[in-house]
């Protein structure tokens, strides 16, 4: 018995000791763990499954359609009306909300006109992450700028007015189009309906946003108020000049009506539509839906959202329902043949055994890569996609309908009548449900409007991506701490091994972390210099992306300067390998960046992934390939020089832009307007491509061009 | 009532001791042998939501039936665990439908609901089945049941294998049911008891029971769903499983005089229409099913027995003594005191008088004097005889005294 214990006593657990296998093989387990990663994601429109209803108490579709023509052809009045309205005069933008005013009041519903100012979407660092701020109104608006929301409410009969369901029509009250003024023809059709209905358990609010500052800002502003405004706020706004003197007439009649002319709320809201028309017409033969669900930060709505909508806009109402795609992978010959590639593998395993059912046709699954591929593109811009962004800020599913008709004009009431019900039935099966939206997924992506991924699958993909990270940070340093002690052996005194030199390499350690510390300091400077290059006003976007550069690099040779970390002299003096060091701290620090940004929004991290994870397992200093001289460490020279090219976030930019705009104008102030963007809508990837991505990327030239 | 059972069998039993054999037998037998008294229904509707508009659209249908049949209320527990009436979802206010042509609202005037929303809880319904009660509980939301009662239990809503879920927070286990139903058992709270289940996996709800005098129907067998009927594309939701629609599609065929057999009502289901398994159990119960009419259950049709003049027995010296004594017992004998056939009253008299007949010598000789006596019928020839006697005794004595 003792003898056993004392023979298996020196043997370490397996989990080490695979652990241990796993890092003396780093090499070829990082090769097949990004290869199988980049694999896993182009495998993930296979792997996608169908959507399916997963709240029962959704029922969508279970109750028949109760919108009339006759409902349809009141919409068309409204809608003409208000293109008349268009039509006659130069309008200050009142006349407009007047009239939905007054029909939302004639249709039994509340009414009240929210008055607001654009916001100016000045980048706040240090609000950045704590969600919408209450708006800071600058002074020096004048009255005609401001916006007015019309809305309208009605309350359920028998509910207990806790809870709503938000339509929002955006439209210019300056200059509506006929587009605009189909989607008001539309809400008002389904408005007047649901105030005569006796099923509705949950109040339901129309928003009328005026979007002549945005379509997004209209609903932020309205959604702003309608959480934070107060009794002060109210006074205030009331003393706003303008169009609350316009608007007395409406005020009054609803004044008559014995209810105040405040800040009209229902209860918390259940889910949101924004309805939109295109202005250009499809090319099919049906009415075409697409719909927009992506808001800020890659935040998704819950995904019974959409399948409601696409399950009666497809059974229902007969519609062409799509998601976004990028056009242009869908010509992209290496994606049709690996199309084939995959079908041809399911057949063949199908041959094999009838019940392995994976492969899917290849027109198929080229489609299915191009919508995956812009709905990852989209929840890693972090950017919103419609107005419906705004919704999801305050934790409401919130998805943006664009509905694109066929007609002749002479259909619109058929138009009028097809979405009228969509809408309708989507507000009744919403109307049915008991609590929150919770019941089916938030993280997902989409690759066509039936078929999705979940976060179970597409997480397989990002995390063989990163998994041979810490595997190489583990041999690397143990290669430079093995290399270390036996130089230090032969060089300084043979004072026992045991005890000083693992301190010596502690030490080394720690000295490399503070310089990769630095340079990512350098990257939180280089988060914020934009704040200030704003405060310049009236230079170009070109001017502003140089001064941004220009400063960039002042900052970075000052604290080199103050670090001494980066000095070329010192480090080639003291150790030779320290580059060894470097990379393993490096390749930790991208590990960590990365493990973070996948938590804020995993599309981002995996895109990050895909570039950062090669260039920091492959940067070796080019001096080393250079003096080995043999095909082989040429060849991983030439990929290094590229890699840190492409990494290079400017260029990653361009190249990617190029790659998927078919326009040809690409310029280099777009990199300027894209971070730009980035940081007025509060993206996260901002702050990931500042402070993880390019303090990588430099880090990575580091070791480039280290010294031997 | 039943404290008073508590101690009287006891004196009883002393009293009657002689008898022991006796009560014994009846007493084994007794569920076989009582007398049909009352019919009782519990209605259960366990799940809430809207979406669950169906479940209690099923229990208020059944509760139609039953009540149309003649069950009275008073005897009909109904257990609504949400107000799907008063939802504010209903496109009708105040009314359930069962068929999407609307033309029976079931939630009409006379709908005694007795237990509603957050009171239908597993531990309600046990204490339902077994009478243990609050003493708070008022009468009509108790099962007062008794020896003879035949029950309907009908349950719907959501089940599982072996469990029926209450309200999205509980579930009834098989074992649970099946234990109260032994309780009931024990402390004679039925003679025939039909368990009517519609839930998924129905069948499986009912594999403890033990009790004879059970008798259960499921929807659906293991592994099986069961389905709902119809959609009202007007109100919204389907409103009848189909289970329960083929059972009101059966009843509604039936007045309360009418004699079709369980059998009639079991073999009715069809596998293909109800797209699952409806599945019996019978081995715990005793008679035949083609004999039994539904209205056993589900209405309150008992045997009747007629009696030429119901008040003839009290006319009887012997009848009166035994009467007073009966309801005391009762292990084995009180049940008898209600509409036995005359004929088992003398069966019953007759053991009595033997006993008081052997309990003293001097008055069984001049009790049969007395029988014989009163055997002849006329006096006019006892006293004939009496003269005619007279003359050779005269005679005789003249004779001897010489």
């Amino acid at each position: 018995m003792a003898e056993v214990a004392a023979v298996v006593k020196p043997k370490p657990r397996p989990i080490i000791r695979i652990g241990l296998f796993l890092i003396s093989y780093s090499f070829l387990v990082s090769i097949i763990c990004c290869v199988a990663g980049v694999l896993a994601l182009l495998l993930l429109p296979v792997l996608a499954k169908n959507t399916y209803i997963s709240e029962n108490a959704l029922m969508p579709g279970s109750a028949s359609p109760m919108l009339s023509s006759a409902d349809a052809s009141d919409g068309h009045m409204f809608l003409n009306k208000i293109m008349s309205q268009n039509s006659i005069s130069i309008n200050t933008g009142i006349e407009i909300p007047e009239m939905i005013g007054k029909h939302i009041i004639e249709s039994g519903g509340e009414v009240n006109y929210h008055q607001f100012q654009p916001i100016s979407d000045n980048f706040h660092p240090l609000q950045f992450f704590l969600g919408p701020d209450v708006g800071i109104v600058q002074e020096n608006y004048s009255c005609t700028s401001y916006g007015i929301n019309t809305v309208g409410i009605v309350r359920a009969p028998r509910g207990d007015g806790k809870e709503a369901i938000v339509i929002v029509t955006p439209y210019n009250s300056v200059k509506t189009t006929t587009s605009e003024a189909l989607s008001l023809g539309v809400a008002y059709s389904v408005f007047s309906l649901l105030s005569r209905v006796s099923w509705l358990a949950k109040d339901i609010i129309w928003l009328a946003a005026d979007s002549r500052h945005g379509e997004h800002a209209a609903v932020a502003a309205w959604l702003r108020d309608y959480y934070a405004l107060s009794r002060a706020d109210l006074e205030k706004s009331l003393d706003m000049c303008g169009p609350s003197s316009v608007l007395g007439l409406e005020l009054t009649s609803v004044k008559t009506n014995g209810e105040s002319n405040g800040f009209r709320r229902a209860g918390t809201m259940a889910a949101a539509l924004v309805i939109k028309v295109a202005d250009s017409s499809t090319g099919f033969e049906k009415d075409g839906l697409k719909i927009y669900a992506e808001a800020s930060n890659g935040q998704m709505p819950n995904l019974d959202l959409i399948n409601i909508v696409n399950y009666l806009a497809v059974h229902g109402q007969g519609l062409q329902v799509r998601v976004e795609k990028i056009w242009s992978l869908l010509d992209s010959w290496w994606l049709y043949s690996l199309g084939e590639l995959q079908e041809l593998l399911g057949k063949v395993a199908k041959s094999l055994n009838p019940g392995w059912k994976f492969g899917i046709p290849a027109s198929d699954y080229v489609e299915g890569c191009a919508t995956l591929a812009n709905s990852l593109y989209n929840q890693a811009l972090g950017v919103p996609t419609g107005p419906h962004g705004a919704f999801r800020d305050f934790q409401v599913d919130s998805i943006t309908l664009e509905f694109s008709p066929r007609f002749s004009s002479s259909q619109r009431v058929l138009f009028l009548l097809h979405v009228g019900r969509l809408v309708e039935g989507v507000i009744r099966s919403v109307n049915n449900l008991l609590e929150k939206f919770h019941q089916s997924f938030f993280l997902y992506l989409l690759t066509s409007p039936s078929r999705f991924v979940s976060v179970g699958i597409y997480m397989i993909a990002f995390a063989l991506l990163i998994a041979p990270l810490p595997l190489v940070a583990a041999a690397l340093f143990s290669d430079a701490s093995k290399s270390k002690s036996g130089k230090d052996e032969a060089s300084l005194e043979p004072s026992q091994p045991g005890e000083s030199i693992p301190t010596f390499t502690t030490w080394n350690w720690i000295r490399t972390a503070k310089t990769v510390l630095m340079v990512h300091l350098w990257g939180a400077i280089v988060t914020i210099i934009p704040y200030f290059l704003c405060r310049f006003p009236n230079s170009s976007p070109i001017a502003s992306l140089l001064m941004w550069i220009a400063s960039s690099l002042v900052w970075l040779f000052f604290i080199c300067a103050a670090s001494g970390s980066l000095s070329f002299s010192r480090a080639s003096q003291l150790q030779i390998r320290e580059w060894t060091l470097l990379k393993a701290v490096t390749v930790t620090a991208a590990f960590i960046g990365l493990c973070l940004m996948s938590v804020i929004n995993y599309a981002t991290a995996q895109i990050g992934a895909l570039l950062l994870v090669p260039m920091c397992l492959m940067a070796v200093p080019l001096r080393i390939d250079l003096t080995a001289k043999t095909t082989k460490a040429l060849l991983r020279g030439a990929c290094n020089i590229l890699l840190g090219f492409v990494g290079f976030p400017p260029t990653a930019f361009i190249m990617l832009k190029g790659a998927l705009d078919s326009s040809d104008r690409i310029r280099l102030d777009d990199f300027w307007n894209w971070t730009e963007s980035l940081r007025a809508w509060n993206s996260a990837t901002y702050i990931y491509i500042c402070m993880v991505h390019l303090p990588c990327w430099v880090l990575c030239i580091r070791i480039l061009l280290h010294r031997r | 009532m039943a404290t008073s059972f508590k101690f009287k069998p006891l004196t009883i039993s002393i009293l009657l001791l002689f008898l022991n054999n006796v009560i014994a037998s009846s007493a084994s037998g007794s569920s076989s042998t009582t007398m049909h008294t009352n019919n009782w229904a519990i209605l259960v509707c366990t799940s809430r939501f809207w979406f669950n508009y169906r479940h209690m659209a099923n229990t208020l249908s059944l509760y139609r039936t039953v009540k149309r049949l003649g069950i009275p209320d008073e005897r009909i527990i109904l257990m609504l665990a949400d107000d799907m009436a008063c939802n504010a979802r209903n496109k009708y206010p105040a009314q359930v439908f069962n068929n999407e042509n609307h033309r029976l609202n079931l939630y009409g005037d006379n709908v005694e609901v007795d237990y509603r929303g957050y009171e239908v809880t597993v531990e309600n319904f046990l204490r339902i089945l077994t009478g243990r009660h609050e003493t708070a509980v008022p009468r009509s939301k108790r099962l007062l049941s008794d020896e003879g009662s035949h029950i309907l239990l009908y349950m719907t809503g959501h089940g599982g294998d072996e469990f029926l879920k209450f309200q999205d927070s509980e579930e009834l286990q098989s074992h649970d049911l099946a234990d109260a139903v032994k309780q009931m058992k024990e402390k004679r709270r039925f003679k025939e008891l039909l368990i009517m289940v519609d839930t998924c996996q129905a069948a499986t709800l009912f594999s403890q029971l033990q009790s004879p005098g059970v008798l259960a129907i499921g929807s659906s067998k293991k592994g099986e769903n069961s389905y709902s009927h119809h959609l009202d594309s007007d109100v919204g939701v389907s409103v009848v499983d189909r289970f329960t629609f083929y059972t009101l599609a059966f009843f509604e065929r039936l007045n309360m005089y009418d004699n079709a057999s369980l059998s009639s009502l079991f073999n009715s289901y069809n596998p293909h229409t109800l797209m699952s398994t409806a599945y019996y159990r019978t081995d715990l119960y005793q008679r035949r099913l083609e004999e039994v009419p539904v209205t056993n259950f589900f209405g309150s049709a008992m045997e009747t027995i007629h009696t030429d003049s119901p008040y003839r027995a009290f006319s009887e010296r012997y009848y009166i003594k035994s009467k007073t004594e009966m309801p005391s017992d009762q292990s084995g004998w009180g049940n008898r005191r209600t509409l036995e056939g005359s004929d088992v009253l003398e069966e019953l008299i007759d053991p009595k008088l033997n006993a008081k007949q052997v309990g003293c010598p001097f008055t069984h000789t001049w009790n049969t004097i007395l029988g014989r006596m009163e055997k002849i019928a006329q006096i006019d020839n006892l006293v004939n005889c009496g003269v005619a006697l007279m003359f050779p005794i005269v005679a005789l004595s003249s004779w001897l005294s010489h």
